[in-house]
């Protein structure tokens, strides 16, 4: 009997397992989230959620929020209110963060070190306009989509 | 193409200074003259996904990062357009959007096991972009209903397996913390 109980289990369980997953939401991070204004580009590592949000009164922000205690982190020399950023990713340890950003009549990408609160210029080379960016979790390989010659192209970076 | 060939058409490119390396992701068609968009890298930084054009349809298209080479993903032939590609720490886990009939739809293919996830979100808003925490425990969605965009994070804990990074601990320190 017992064993009849345990194979049906097993089979219930592989079942669910194929007729796949109904999500299970986080209602006090996504409460915060919600409080943030409308949010995109979300980029998930080790703990931390980068997002850009805009807000009601048309301020639109990188955010960085750490996951577990469900609050901004301040990212001072980040924002610019002469820069719009358009992608954000980060690496887990929270200490880059690499931005797209419209700023004037130009695109750049942009690297940001949480430690020294500080942001260094990639160039795009051969010359290019980036559009989106991904980290891997280690902090030590970015991807970024740039257009270039009329075609989508992908940029590796190795950031030592 | 062979991989050799992938390798050389990648460009290597030291910048004196500030000691960054370039690579472009090697190209697939002629001359390189294909659409790539979307790059999504592994957390260790091995793997690359990106969405380039098949057949008119644009699909995600799975590689090494250094040597090129394609790997394969079971699922992921139909179902097009995808987007927004989404890797775990070892590439485990490949998170992204399928157009299933008239909805978008999120799923995670599973590379060890072979299986296909599909994720179902509360409510009626539609998903444009994910994010796959690299461990696999959460998922970032962004949603668009009514014109506007929201982000949702959800827990995957219940459904697959961690994809930890080497030397991680399984439980007890939470995400990203080293023993």
């Amino acid at each position: 009997m017992i064993r009849l109980l345990l194979s049906a289990g097993a089979t219930l369980l592989l079942l669910s397992g194929c007729a796949g997953g109904r999500l299970r939401p986080l209602p006090g991070l996504n409460q915060q989230l919600n409080q943030l204004g409308q949010g995109r580009s979300p980029s998930l590592a080790g703990g931390w959620l980068a997002l850009i949000a805009a807000r009601g009164n048309g301020r639109v922000q990188v955010q960085l929020i750490d996951v577990n205690r469900r609050n901004p982190v301040p990212l001072p020399g980040l924002n610019r209110p002469d820069a719009l950023p358009i992608s954000v990713a980060v690496d887990q340890n929270a200490e880059r963060l690499a931005v797209v950003r419209q700023r004037e009549d130009r695109t750049e990408l942009v690297l940001y070190k949480r430690s020294l609160q500080a942001t260094q210029l990639l160039p795009m080379e051969p010359a290019g306009v980036p559009r989106q960016v991904s980290f891997s979790a280690d902090g030590r390989v970015l991807a970024v989509e740039v257009s270039r010659g009329g075609l989508w192209q992908i940029d590796l970076l190795e950031i030592p | 193409m062979p991989a050799k060939a992938l390798v050389l058409a990648g460009l290597l490119l030291a910048i004196g200074g500030c000691g960054l390396r370039r690579q472009s992701a090697s190209p697939l068609g002629l001359n390189g003259a294909e659409n790539r968009e979307q790059p999504a890298l592994s957390g260790d930084g091995r793997l690359l996904a990106s969405l380039v054009e098949r057949g008119g349809r644009t699909t995600v298209l799975l590689q090494e990062r250094r040597s090129g080479k394609v790997l394969p993903l079971r699922h992921l032939k139909r179902h097009q357009p995808h987007s927004s590609p989404s890797l775990s720490w070892n590439g485990r886990y490949l998170a992204l959007l399928i157009q299933r009939g008239a909805r978008r739809e999120a799923v995670i293919e599973d590379r060890a096991s072979g299986a296909l996830q599909p994720l179902f979100l509360p409510g009626n808003a539609e998903p444009r972009r994910l994010s796959l925490a690299p461990d696999a425990r959460q998922l970032a969605v962004e949603l668009t209903s009514q014109g506007s965009t929201r982000l949702q994070i959800y827990d995957l804990s219940g459904l697959l397996e961690p994809d930890l990074a080497p030397g991680q601990r399984e439980s007890g320190g939470g995400p990203g913390v080293e023993p």
